[in-house]
């Protein structure tokens, strides 16, 4: 079993193995081979996780419930809801495409989000919830395919080649997925993976 | 190359679990610590790798070649394909916003089979050539390709938004859907892929 303190890893990027010494607060460790970041020990990590994920999924409620963008040309004024713009691609023809969007950019961040809090609450109370350990592989899973940093880089773009046809507004629900995005940048990468495990494995054995 | 193998988990027949970062022997199909399928477990690595690769080629050509928005502009319709969007975006004046599309867009999915392919090849013919800059290409093509994704999301916004009857109006195109597909098909391609092939032979040579 891999403890907090020192133990060996193989390095993901380069596949190394090597042994990695238990971590003071603050201290990361990088692969001495291709310093891909190996593991790190950063403060309140399970508090973090509570935190940004909780508010991170009250973002994604917002962003659903206000009006997300505008765009006005000649007199004319259209503004849509997040959802009124995945939907529209459902009665333009392309329900696939619909899909796609809908889990890339809502389902599966909710997803991931939803089993944050679970888990993290879970471990902060020292206690394993049903499902916790396959919860935590599937998060960590499904992580690639959550495509939110993405979609809002292409909303910019969009903005970029339209600008000179229209006006464009941006609602309070656009504001509200931008910080959606940050909480969810936050849950992925602030917590050290060995050290959740680390902190599953000890309740395990208990 | 002698010394990168001999200190890599996979010549000393071991495996990290890139979900708990467990170690444990590298023939195991499911990690031991977090219970995760690891990539002995999944089949045949090369073998998938090509069958997605397959499908991801097939849907290039819908994605490039059809169109992937159809514009209404006063009353006068014309249709765009990726490339087409790239070409008049860089000549309205914003250059920097059609070089990220176009790497994004095309340069990265074409790159992405390339090199994939070259992956699988010299996995096949057992080659040792540059092992190490191999896997750290390999390590940046399945970093970058989800960002692909950027065009699927400016097409899917732009319809939502420019919807203003005859003055203006932007309908999807069936390329946009083609296009998707071989994003997230590029993207099975490389997570099927396991990386470790790369040294094998290499390892085989390495003790005879």
């Amino acid at each position: 079993m891999v403890t907090t303190a020192g133990s060996q890893m193989v390095c993901h990027e380069c596949d190394l193995l090597i042994a990695v010494p238990a971590l003071e607060t603050g201290q990361k460790a990088y692969c001495p081979r291709c310093n891909y970041l190996l593991a790190a020990h950063r403060p309140h990590a399970l508090a973090m996780v509570f935190a940004f994920a909780v508010s991170g999924l009250l973002f994604l409620l917002l962003s659903t419930a206000f009006p997300f963008l505008g765009f006005s040309a000649s007199g004319q004024e259209r503004t849509v809801t997040l959802l009124q713009s995945i939907a529209i691609l459902v009665t333009e023809g392309l329900p696939s495409l619909a899909a796609i969007v809908f889990v890339s950019i809502v389902m599966i961040p909710a997803a991931f989000l939803i089993g944050a809090v679970y888990v993290s609450s879970a471990l902060k109370m020292n206690r394993l919830l049903p499902g916790t350990v396959m919860m935590l592989r599937w998060m960590l899973m499904l992580m690639p395919w959550s495509m939110a940093e993405i979609f809002l880089i292409g909303i910019l773009v969009a903005f970029v080649k339209i600008v000179t046809l229209a006006d464009i507004s941006l609602g309070l629900s656009f504001w509200a997925y931008v910080l959606f995005t940050v909480c969810m940048t936050v849950v992925m990468l602030y917590p050290d993976k060995r050290r959740l495990w680390a902190r599953v494995w000890a309740l395990n054995d208990d | 190359m002698t010394e990168h193998a001999a200190s890599s988990a996979f010549a000393q027949g071991l495996q990290g679990c890139p979900i708990c970062t467990s170690v444990g022997a590298a023939e195991k199909t499911h990690c031991g610590g977090c219970g995760a399928t690891l990539h002995a477990g999944w089949g045949d690595s090369i073998q998938k790798t090509w069958a997605w690769l397959i499908t991801s080629v097939m849907l290039y050509f819908p994605a490039n070649f059809l169109p992937i928005t159809y514009n209404r502009l006063l009353g006068r319709e014309s249709e765009s394909t990726i490339l087409g969007g790239v070409v008049t975006l860089w000549e309205h004046g914003d250059k920097p916003i059609a070089a990220i599309i176009f790497v994004a867009s095309v340069l990265v999915p074409l790159g992405k089979m390339i090199v994939l392919s070259w992956m699988c090849l010299s996995v096949q013919m057992g080659s040792n050539f540059a092992l190490t800059h191999k896997t750290k290409l390999y390590r940046i093509t399945d970093f970058v390709g989800r960002w692909s994704m950027i065009d699927v999301f400016v097409v899917s916004i732009l319809v939502a938004l420019v919807q203003l009857g005859n003055i203006m109006a932007v309908r999807p195109g069936v390329a946009a859907v083609a296009f998707a597909g071989m994003v997230v098909t590029t993207m099975l391609a490389s997570h099927a892929f396991d990386p470790r092939l790369l040294w094998a032979q290499g390892l085989k040579d390495h003790k005879k």
